[in-house]
């Protein structure tokens, strides 16, 4: 794997959710441990300021942000949309 | 304590602007309960989860935190309050079909904040008000709480931007 983990199992298991949805990782920073970014660039896309949003490395609840992390990738209107499209065809 | 989740949406101040800076001072001050979006140049969107006695409580310490970690940051919107009736349905666990009915077939179902040609919204709290006096709905009280409190800030909010109110509006629209 190119990138670093993220020390914490539950917010690794996390990204690798999201980098199946397609998203980019970028590693960096002290509190925060890196960002994430949403692989859709429309202008529709309704997700706006959580189309990157900021990783931490010890956050107060590691569970929570885990799922936190979760929530942004499986709501975004763009993907949700994509998703379901494939649902229909299917 | 409870865990209350609420959205805390900012405008950054041009000279305190820089994302990563601020994710940093968060972090110092130790709001990493907090989802930070960045998304958006010169805008912050704040995803708390946050333990406190009560939802006003929580919302009001996460205020303090913003208001301390970044002072020229102003407040946008506390989350969540205007709702979409799509939103409604999903945050009760309903389809929008049956939210609509509901809102078609009852005249004191409560009336929208904004109605406008592209979307109407509605006050989360009014509308939870509403669902558990009228309906059997099982309605999360953290929500409820949540909602209500986060309308509280919203309306401060208006308020502190335009202080010249006047009283005789007032009554009109009441």
């Amino acid at each position: 794997m190119v990138r670093k983990p993220h020390p914490k199992k539950d917010i690794e298991e996390a990204l690798r959710h999201a980098e199946a949805a397609g998203w980019r990782i970028s590693v960096g920073g002290s509190h925060a441990w890196g960002k994430m970014f949403c692989p859709y660039k429309e202008d529709v896309c309704r997700c706006g300021e959580f189309c990157v949003t900021s990783i931490w490395s010890t956050p107060k609840n590691t569970g929570t942000h885990a799922k936190a992390l979760l929530r942004v990738v499986d709501n975004c209107t763009t993907h949700k949309k994509a998703t379901t499209a494939k649902e229909d065809k299917e | 304590m409870k865990e209350y989740n609420f959205t805390l949406k900012y405008r950054l101040a041009a000279d305190d602007a820089d994302h990563d800076a601020i994710v940093e001072r968060l972090g110092e001050a130790g709001c990493t309960d907090v989802l930070v979006g960045v998304g958006i140049a010169g805008r912050l969107a704040l995803q708390f989860d946050r333990e406190a006695d009560s939802a006003q409580d929580a919302i009001r310490e996460a205020l303090e935190d913003i208001k301390s970690a970044v002072p020229t940051a102003m407040l946008v919107e506390a989350c969540p309050d205007f709702v979409s009736a799509t939103e409604i349905a999903d945050l009760v666990g309903k389809t929008r079909q049956n939210i609509r009915k509901l809102m078609v077939s009852n005249s004191d179902f409560p009336s929208p904040a904004h109605d406008g040609p592209a979307v109407t919204l509605w006050h989360l709290s009014e509308v939870l008000e509403w669902l558990e006096a009228r309906k059997e709905y099982k309605l999360d009280k953290a929500l409820q709480e949540t909602a209500h409190a986060a309308r509280e800030v919203n309306v401060a909010k208006e308020a502190s931007r335009l202080p010249s109110r006047s009283r005789e509006l007032e009554t009109l629209v009441a």
